[in-house]
């Protein structure tokens, strides 16, 4: 399998009041191409820190990331942000979107910015706001008045804008109830069975169970890995085979 | 009171940003109201202490040409009984001697003494720098020469004088009360003594004239005593050209320009003001809406609205507090720049001293009105409720207008994302819009200054007829004048004018022109309201008398001159800065009534038939015409002035203030500007923080975004440069009117050039740019992942 991003000892300090803390500790990893990678974690475990060091939103103290061949750890922060707009789409659990731009505006400022092409855009944006279920009527609405569930499944659809290599989201129902969310992980699922690659941080089992790997990070390592092959609904045993993974991690 | 200091020390160093911005508004506004009323209440006082050192007493009478019958005991018969103390001395006293000045020569009355001028014991000439190793063939000139004619010790000054060319060394300059500024038409020069005898032995039948200061007794008005005398000291020889005037007219005449240079600062400042005072009243509601949810904590712990107020009222007294004191250290600092112009104007030594009221003034003023503001802008406080303060005052639902569609925009996405940011920020629209207008006024008023002080000299405003040259015949060759100039080809308009002064109930005196012909008058807008007079019972006077006395256009007033006096119809108003705002405008049937015209000398005004942009050749051809009229009638000719070579003389000083102002209010323009955007986009990027943290996330370069945020001001910029450029083109005279009113000018039409105001367009649209593109630096420092770590 052809990996996306591979790391090379990578590690990550934070400094508090003099103090060295040890985020990320010489992580060797691989993420590869289709997967729906799930990243897991006690709280303060450093899973949302890899992510971005995964995605060059966050520059890491030591090692290296490699994106599709290209070592990202030595671009600037400009030359970062060009090549996350091809190559990354985010969802956040906090959402993000630019409150003052309506809902179709937050997906073309995203993709106005590798496709030129304003017509064949505004056309990507509308099947893609049609494909995470946001009707046309809530289109030109803002933000703020839309729901939280609608609001996030928007982030997806601009995360995708750009036909991303990978996806990566942070808690992407972390704040949303149980219902809301299960359509939002409906929608990255369906994503991923159309061959999207994503890489998702979680602390929540239910929605952990969507992926076909998960990683278990422990104070700054990657303590484990639990392979599940291909999310099927209502699979039993794939609960049960994540369960005792996540168990046998100290969970 | 402890908790008030707290929560005022917590502002203080969470708004450090807000706090230096607006401590630099306050501290530009306390200096510039500190220079204006450092020199507004400093010169009038110190050239009259000066003069009372110099012993000038009450006022002076200046008599020449004739001086016969003008013995001591006989003025002292005419003005011993209204007078404790007079000085009486002859002198060479020159009526429209012609002198170099700056860049030309000033056309004025010239008198000559030798060194017992400084020992004189009133109106004594006192020695300010002198050069001891010249000692021979020197003269001291007024300090004016020094510090607006560009002459310094040890140069050689020459003067043509009756046809004879003098040339001396400069030992010194003097400090002189009377005959020491070119503004009161005067100046006194200092010989040595073998000069001196040689220039008396040579000039005397021809210059001899006597010069009397006075003491006036306590109950002795000066106005009316000017005109009573004069009028008697005509009788005792007709022949006789007389002057007189009193300290306080001259004192006026000497720090006319100051004051102007006073008010100009501070009519400018006044527009500074109001744009620190807007942008104190958005910093205090900014900051109550970036600390809502701190209000909000501060409250449901059981800080009441009071002590919040309290703390906002204590951070701007402190701040408004510390930076008028700094600005007014910084107004001592740079009066250095100012005093050198107003000595230049004023011809006398300035030093600067501790000036109580011009230190108090602008604390108290800065202090009081930020107070103001802050009660005026914080009253909101108190209405907070703190469970609304601690959600953040967020409403559920925003409903916005999508004012700029990104699939339907032809903009490039900078530009589209930038005016998105433009439509939804309409305060700060409406902030830059108003700040900028100002700014671009204060340019164009400052680019005024300077067309119509220092570059063309705008003389239809100080002067009440303008032309090219003058010359005086007596009065048996009036005739053949008007008919050999009438004649020539390279002149324009040749018209009789006679400049004599007239008076209004022996009290006021005015310098009148009467016209012989009132359709050749050249500077016809110099009567701004009413019509010239046409008829013999007709008179124009000037607005100011008018406004002090309460006439009215259509009024009666009765003039007169010696012992005649005739009522005439007021038919219009004139504008003038010259003799206090006292002149008026005859026609020679007019003046007729009052005074026997035929047998004055006859006056001639005359224009160029065409006139050069080159005031060097203009000055050139008026010579040359001058020179074939002396050719021609010889020693019939009484005098002569060149009028463009004595503007280029006169204009020195102006030309000074000129330049100073649109220097001093460009760069305080762009300071301005530069502090109001970095306060605007400080505020901007705070509440905007967020969405640039995703701009990032989604791959935006802080180059992208600090582009977008700068060109979001750039409508308004544009809009208010383009509006306050128009609106200041034409508002500019008739706000300048208001001001200048006080010194006679009523309606201004000073030139402002359409390329200067398109340029002043251009750099402000350009400079605004690159100042908002280089404050909105601070978003490199944004990065998103901390937005995403920090929820």
């Amino acid at each position: 399998m052809k990996n996306i991003i591979e790391t090379k000892k990578l590690c990550k300090s934070f400094s508090n009041g003099g103090v060295q803390q040890h985020v990320l500790k010489n992580i060797d990893l691989e993420i590869y191409e289709g997967d729906f990678t799930i990243i897991m974690g006690a709280s303060g475990a450093g899973k949302s820190t890899l992510l971005y060091s995964l995605s060059g939103m966050d520059k890491p103290t030591l090692g290296s990331v490699s994106f599709n061949g290209t070592e990202i750890t030595k671009m600037n922060t400009d030359e970062l942000a060009i090549f996350r707009r091809g190559n990354c789409g985010f969802v956040f659990q906090q959402i993000y979107l630019v409150e003052s731009m309506s809902i179709f505006d937050n997906l073309l400022a995203a993709g106005l910015l590798v496709n030129k092409d304003k017509k064949a855009l505004a056309e990507k944006a509308g099947k893609l706001l049609c494909a995470v279920n946001i009707p046309e009527n809530l289109w030109d609405k803002f933000p703020t008045q839309i729901s939280g569930g609608e609001a996030q499944r928007v982030g997806i659809a601009r995360a995708l804008i750009n036909d991303p290599s990978l996806v990566f989201a942070d808690e992407p129902t972390g704040a949303l109830n149980s219902h809301t969310g299960k359509a939002v992980l409906d929608v990255l699922t369906d994503f991923n069975n159309r061959g999207q690659s994503i890489v998702m941080v979680t602390h929540d089992i239910v929605s952990a169970r969507r992926g076909n790997r998960v990683l278990y990070v422990k104070d700054g390592e990657i303590a484990g890995e639990c392979i599940l092959g291909k999310y099927v609904s209502g699979d039993k045993d794939r609960h049960r085979k994540l369960s005792d993974f996540l168990v046998s991690m100290g969970w | 009171m402890e908790k008030t200091l707290l929560l005022t020390k917590s502002n203080l160093r969470k708004n450090r940003g807000t706090s230096i911005g607006l401590f630099f508004l306050m501290m530009i506004s306390s200096c510039l109201i500190g220079v204006s009323l450092l020199i507004f209440l400093d010169c009038y006082p110190i050239a009259k202490k000066e003069a009372e050192r110099l012993n000038a007493g009450d006022g002076y009478f200046m008599i020449g040409k004739d001086i016969d019958g003008f013995s001591n005991d006989k003025i002292m018969e005419m003005i011993g009984n209204d007078t404790d103390r007079i000085y009486t001395y002859h002198t060479l006293l020159y009526e429209n001697a012609s002198l170099p000045f700056g860049n030309g020569d000033v056309a004025l009355y010239l008198t000559i003494d030798n060194r017992s001028a400084f020992t004189k014991p009133m109106n004594v000439f006192e020695v300010i720098d002198e050069d001891a190793s010249i000692q021979e063939n020197y003269v001291y000139l007024p300090y004016q020469f020094c510090t607006g004619g560009g002459f310094n010790i040890g140069d050689t000054y020459g003067f043509e004088i009756l046809g004879e060319k003098y040339s001396f060394k400069i030992k010194g300059f003097t400090n002189v009360a009377y005959g020491g500024c070119n503004n009161m038409s005067w100046f006194s020069l200092v010989v040595d003594d073998k000069s001196y005898e040689n220039i008396w032995n040579r000039d005397h039948d021809a210059a001899e004239g006597i010069i009397i200061v006075f003491d006036l007794k306590e109950n002795v008005k000066s106005g009316s005593f000017l005109i009573k005398t004069r009028n008697e000291m005509l009788k005792v020889n007709s022949n006789s050209s007389i002057n007189g005037f009193g300290l306080d007219h001259v004192i006026s005449t000497r720090t006319f320009m100051a004051l102007i240079l006073a008010i100009s600062i501070l009519v400018l400042t006044a527009l500074i003001v109001a744009a620190a005072a807007m942008m104190l009243a958005n910093c205090i509601s900014n900051y109550i809406k970036e600390n809502m949810k701190t209000l909000g904590a501060l409250k449901a712990i059981g800080y009441t609205g009071k002590n919040i107020k309290a703390s906002l009222f204590l951070w701007f007294f402190v701040l408004s507090g510390i930076a008028s004191v700094l600005g007014i250290v910084l107004s001592y600092g740079l009066m250095p720049v100012f005093s050198k112009i107003i000595v230049g104007q004023m011809g006398i030594p300035y030093s600067l001293k501790l000036n109580i009221p011009a230190i108090l003034i602008p604390i108290a003023f800065v202090v009081l009105f930020t107070i103001f503001m802050t009660a005026l802008s914080s009253k909101k406080i108190s209405s907070i409720q703190p469970i609304v303060a601690l959600r953040e005052g967020v409403e559920a639902h925003n409903f916005r207008k999508n004012h700029i569609r990104l699939d339907k925009t032809g903009l490039s996405l900078n530009v589209s994302l930038a005016m998105k940011t433009f439509f939804g920020n309409m305060k700060q629209n409406v902030i830059t819009f108003i700040v900028t207008g100002f700014m671009v006024f204060i340019c164009i008023i400052a680019l005024l200054m300077y067309e119509n002080f220092s570059k063309h000299l705008k003389m239809e405003l100080f002067s009440t007829e303008v032309f090219a040259g003058n010359i005086t015949v007596d009065v048996d060759s009036k005739d053949d004048m008007k008919e050999y100039l009438e004649k020539r080809e390279d002149v324009k308009d040749a018209r009789q004018i006679l400049n004599q002064f007239i008076y209004y109930n022996d009290e006021e005196t005015f310098d009148t022109y009467i016209f012989e012909d009132i359709t050749k008058m050249r500077n016809k807008d110099v009567c701004y309201n009413g019509r010239l007079p046409e008829n013999d019972n007709e008179v124009v006077v000037s607005g100011k008398f008018a406004g002090d006395y309460g006439f009215e256009i259509g009024d009666e007033i009765a003039l007169n001159f010696g012992d005649s006096a005739y009522t005439y119809l007021i038919t219009g108003f004139i504008q003038t800065t010259n003799n206090n705002g006292r002149e008026a405008i005859l026609t020679t049937a007019a003046a007729a009534h009052i005074m026997e015209i035929d047998r004055m000398p006859g006056w001639f005004w005359f224009d160029l038939i065409e006139e050069s942009e080159d005031i060097s050749e203009n000055k050139a051809e008026t010579e040359k015409i001058i020179e074939e009229c002396k050719e021609r009638f010889g020693d019939k000719i009484l005098g002569s002035l060149n009028f463009f070579e004595i503007t280029e003389g006169s204009s020195t000083t102006f030309k000074s203030i000129g330049s100073l102002m649109l220097v001093m209010m460009g760069i305080i323009s762009a300071i301005v500007i530069a502090l109001i955007l970095f306060l605007l986009i400080k505020s901007l990027v705070y509440h905007k923080r967020k969405d640039y943290g995703i701009y990032k996330a989604l791959g935006y370069t802080s180059g992208n975004l600090m582009l977008q945020t700068a060109l979001s001001f750039m409508p308004a910029i544009f809009v208010s440069t383009v509006v306050f450029s128009v609106a200041s083109y034409f508002g500019a005279n008739p706000y300048i009117s208001i001001f200048m009113s006080s010194f006679g000018i009523m309606k201004c039409n000073f030139v402002i050039p359409i390329a200067g105001v398109v340029i002043i367009f251009i750099c402000f649209t350009v400079v605004s740019f690159l100042i908002a593109l280089f404050e909105t630096r601070r978003i490199r420092k944004i990065e998103a992942y901390n937005m995403l770590v920090a929820e």
